[in-house]
């Protein structure tokens, strides 16, 4: 049979944060007998600490249901997990190009976010099929009109065959299994026709190597095939194919439609990049799927180990963070105040906190991160052009001509209530107003474009705090524009600590300088000696204030029978003392390199 | 030659910042027999401990004097029994060896100075703490001003002639002025030595819970405002820099961090803690430190009896310590940092076989070039305008 089996259905789930997503996915893998109740655990397809902790999805899963229909068929439901942050808008546009269908979760008393209106256009984008679930309908505050209305209107998709759920008690999960099999299209597709096939995941197997997650779009694969990574070229022995149940499963071959893993002694993973089309070398496809990019770092940031002796460690760390995450880049740096540490870039903020958590939990190193940057296009005197993502690394203000920042356009959808507070908050952070759309009598999108620097600074905190948290937001990069933009250095007595570099507009600059300085007072604990700290552009001292002397750091006494637990208090001391960075003769607590970041507080 | 201390875990009543392990006398005069029974025990299997002798004799506690004078007659005869006592003159007049003894302005008697003195005892440490009687109730002392007075007199008359005064600052609601009030009360009392020390906040103290509970709604407001505040780091060092001035001014020199002594006066058996040397500690929950090995008794009366009584040496196993040479620096650059005299390399090399420069090279070169160490007389010592932030010193010369 050439033709893909119409017994194949391939979905995803979009829904905002804290919306039952993952909830949902538990009923699903519960109901079809995937996975008995005791065999899962509390939201399988979170599976990093980190993930369950945070609620959200980092990491893409995928899990393959084994549905007996009423119709008496059995299906063969692929569910491909999808990242709900705004950092992992690409990862979540090739998840979704991977499927034919989604189902649409909204939450019955909060309606829809910034964030899955985003999902929801990127699905679009893709022809999916859209099944809108209404879900946690048994809240005493579920409005599940309302909502539905909402979906119609914002979305323009007819919700009246919208499922209402609750995830949580089971209410409404055969419904939609009963959906995905009748309104989701089986996939297209040919396997008789070259090969054809989506990266839209990986993984690093220490035996394994990097494991591609694919969904095959045409043709056919099987242990010895030779694939060929179209962006690359490379190929590769394919030595093992297999399907999720959720667990890996060896199967025989892959075909048109069917969603699952190769592993072929791929050392990299940096060679199955999500989005890359794989095909068969032998018989190749003329041309790749669309919608391949290469990851790009929005932000960065500087990551060094406290202890020096560390940085190998460190090295060590990210080697094996980038084994399973491509989209983390990082390149050696030198700091004067630091040492030697690593640039490193990433998707967003979050990516960024992620990765740093996980060097210190999963490999016990205790870092520091320098406040994180954008990149900036610097016009030189002489003509010329360098991208900056290193605040030390400015050239001195007479080389340079003008200084561009990269500019993004924001999404933020509000309770009509917060207007004014939204439009202060974008006024703030030096936003222009481009539009505004009621999506209901009282919900409205705000559309604006700011500059990323100001996003990555604290205005997602911002936006959370000053609307009780009902604010989402999106945004994504429009380009690059010129702003007055100046390096603010701070000295610790005496001494620029280039760490603690940024670049700031110029109207901004006196305001910010002061607050830091203000806060590093309070950070950087008494020493034996005074501290001035100051805020300088240039050679110009903006602000200043000074860390008094420590007065009383001693033991009152110390007799024969104390002598031992004495010791070790001071041993204790010592310790505690290793969580400082020592820059000259000053010791600064690693918060203190985070400060310019939280400076709001 | 080790010294000798001995532990007497009595006290009429437990002041409100001790840690200490002592125990009330509930008028009881039994626990009182067995401990006597028991130390008796102690002193006899541990004598051989000390073939050569003892150098010096501390009895504290607790509160040695609040045995009677035939108890305390009875304690001091087993230990000059079992143990023999370097002779000899001391320096500039001072009585040798030098025998000292803890004791409560409120618990002397003519009757136990006498017998102390029989034994030779020569020099007194008496728990003065304050001489304002509202902060003396509030930590929980029994005694008041006065009897501070009287115990003087009664310790001068009876021939001691090298007394010293334990005073405390940065008590809960003290002012600059109580505190210097305290100092000239005491320097008027002419002791020959001041110990001078800064509140120290323990867990499992009344004052320590009262003081660090973390959430500090869990204690009832009341029973801090009746206090009030502690003086806060700034106001400490105030203090403490005032008595340092004031006690120079007087004739006192500062040979530790927290003692004072008229010359000639400084305490030897102290002084042999902060050399390192060897002690044997007697008594429930003392420690012992001999041939790198410290160990700590029992601190507890039922079961230290008990391992006494049965001729068995009565440590805690779980508290005894195999120090390791870094262990041993450590504490030698401890202590001997907070001493005047400081740290003499010689001396370092003796007890190491390696030389301080290759230890601590770079820390000392580094905190000298800063002036915060000097090198003079050949003795490393730490600027005394530092004594007070001396941890912020010490801790980057423990290994």
């Amino acid at each position: 049979m050439a033709q893909a089996s119409r017994n194949i259905r391939n979905f995803s789930i979009i829904a905002h944060i804290d919306h039952g997503k993952s909830t949902l996915a538990d009923r699903l893998i519960e109901y079809t007998g995937t996975l008995s109740t005791r065999e899962l655990k509390e939201q399988v397809l979170d599976s990093m600490d980190l993930e369950r902790e945070r609620g959200i999805t980092i990491k893409l899963q995928a899990v393959r249901l084994r549905y007996k229909a009423k119709d008496g068929e059995i299906y063969e439901l692929n569910l491909i997990d999808t990242p709900g942050h705004v950092d992992f808008s690409y990862e979540v546009s090739r998840s979704l190009a991977a499927c034919e269908g989604a189902l649409l979760v909204v939450d019955a008393a909060q309606g829809i976010e910034a964030q899955t209106l985003a999902n929801v256009y990127l699905a679009l984008e893709n022809d999916l099929e859209i099944i809108p679930v209404i879900n946690k309908i048994d809240l005493p505050s579920a409005e599940p009109e309302r909502v539905k209305q909402e979906i119609e209107d914002v979305i323009g998709i007819d919700a009246s065959e919208a499922i209402l759920a609750s995830a949580k008690s089971g209410l409404g999960v055969e419904e939609i299994l009963e959906a995905i099999v009748k309104r989701i299209p089986p996939p297209k597709g040919d396997d008789e026709k070259p090969l054809k096939s989506l990266i839209f995941d990986s993984k690093f197997d220490s035996y394994k190597g990097a494991i591609p997650y694919i969904r095959i779009f045409d043709g056919k694969l099987g242990k010895g095939t030779n694939i060929k990574m179209m962006s690359s070229g490379k190929v590769f022995e394919i030595i093992e194919v297999g399907v999720f149940t959720p667990g890996m499963t060896i199967v025989e071959e892959l075909r048109a439609g069917q969603v699952g893993y190769i592993a072929g002694s791929i050392k990299n993973v940096g060679d199955t990049r999500v989005g890359d089309t794989v095909t068969d070398a032998d018989y190749p496809s003329s041309e790749p799927l669309p919608g391949y990019r290469k990851a790009v770092s929005m932000v960065f940031c500087g990551l060094y180990p406290v202890e020096t002796s560390d940085y190998d460690r460190l090295k060590d760390a990210l080697e094996k963070l980038q084994l399973n995450d491509a989209s983390l880049m990082y390149e050696n740096e030198t700091s004067v105040a630091l040492g030697f540490g690593f640039r490193c870039g990433f998707l967003g903020l979050l990516h960024m906190e992620i990765i740093q958590e996980r060097i210190e939990r999963e490999f016990g190193l205790s870092i520091i991160t320098t406040a994180p940057s954008v990149v900036y296009k610097v016009n030189t005197i002489n003509q010329e052009q360098v991208l900056i993502d290193n605040p030390a690394l400015l050239p001195p203000e007479g080389k340079i001509e003008s200084i561009e920042e990269p500019m993004v356009k924001a999404t933020i959808m509000v309770p009509s209530e917060y207007v004014g507070t939204i439009m202060e908050l974008n006024q703030e952070k030096r936003g222009s107003f481009l539009n505004m759309d009621y999506i209901t009598a009282s919900r409205v999108s705000l559309y604006y474009e700011l500059p990323l620097s100001e996003i990555v600074y604290d205005y997602f905190d911002q936006l959370k705090s000053r609307t009780k948290g009902y604010a989402s937001l999106d945004y994504e990069l429009i380009g690059y524009k010129e702003a007055n933009l100046v390096k603010l250095d701070i000295m610790l007595n005496g001494e620029i600590v280039d760490a603690l570099s940024f670049i700031v507009h110029k109207d901004r600059a006196y305001q910010r300088g002061r607050k830091l300085v203000e806060k590093l007072r309070g950070l950087i604990p008494r020493q034996m000696f005074e501290i001035p700290v100051q805020a300088v552009i240039g050679s110009k001292v903006i602000a200043r204030e000074n860390i008094r002397a420590m007065r009383k750091d001693v033991l009152a006494k110390c007799y024969g029978g104390d002598i031992t637990r004495k010791r070790k208090l001071l041993e204790k001391q010592k310790e505690g003392k290793k969580r400082m960075k020592q820059v000259g003769n000053v010791e600064i607590p690693q918060e203190a390199f985070m400060a310019v970041l939280k400076m709001d507080d | 030659m080790p010294s000798l201390y001995v532990h007497v875990p009595f006290c009429v009543k437990k002041c409100d910042y001790c840690a200490f392990y002592s125990l009330p006398l509930l008028n009881s005069c039994e626990g009182l027999a067995d401990y006597l029974r028991g130390v008796a025990q102690e002193i006899e299997l541990r004598s051989n401990e000390a073939p050569a002798g003892v150098s010096s004799l501390y009895l504290g506690g607790g509160t040695p004097t609040v045995l009677s004078w035939r108890q305390l007659d009875d304690l001091l005869k087993e230990i000059h029994l079992h143990f023999t006592f370097l002779s000899g003159q001391g320096k500039e007049g001072q009585s040798f060896p030098e025998k000292t003894t803890e004791a409560n302005p409120g618990t002397i008697t003519e009757e136990k100075l006498k017998v102390l003195r029989d034994y030779g005892v020569n020099r007194i440490s008496l728990g003065a703490q304050s001489f304002n009687d509202r902060l003396l109730y509030q930590i929980g002392r029994i005694h008041r001003a006065q009897d501070i007075l009287h115990a003087v007199k009664r310790i001068r008359k009876a021939g001691i002639e090298n007394l010293n005064l334990d005073l405390i600052f940065g008590l809960p609601g003290q002012t600059l002025e109580d505190w210097q009030d305290t100092l000239r009360k005491a320097v008027g009392l002419s002791p020959e030595h001041l110990s001078v020390y800064a509140l120290t906040l323990e867990e499992d103290t009344p004052l320590g819970k009262k003081y660090l509970a973390r959430d500090l709604n869990s204690f009832k407001m009341s029973d801090r405002d009746e206090a009030g505040d502690l003086p806060d780091d700034d106001l400490q060092a105030d203090m403490y820099e005032w008595a340092v001035d004031f006690l120079s001014n007087k004739g006192f020199r500062r040979y530790e961090i927290s003692n004072f002594a008229r010359s000639g006066y400084e305490c030897q058996h102290n002084l042999a803690y902060w050399r390192c040397e060897e002690y044997i500690g007697l008594g429930p929950g003392a420690v012992s430190c001999m041939r790198r090995v410290r160990s700590k008794n029992i601190e507890d009366m039922e079961a230290y009896l008990k391992d006494a009584a049965a001729g068995k040496r009565p440590f805690d196993g779980a508290e005894t310590e195999f120090l390791t040479p870094e262990q041993q620096m450590s504490e030698y650059m401890m202590l001997g940092l907070r001493t005047e005299q400081g740290i003499d390399p010689i001396d370092f090399y003796h007890k190491f076989q390696v030389s301080i420069q290759d230890i601590y090279g770079q820390i000392m070169a580094n905190y000298i070039d800063r002036d915060v160490l000097s090198i003079s007389g050949g003795r490393l010592k730490i600027h005394p305008n530092y004594s007070f932030v001396a941890n912020s010193i010490i801790k980057d010369f423990i290994r």
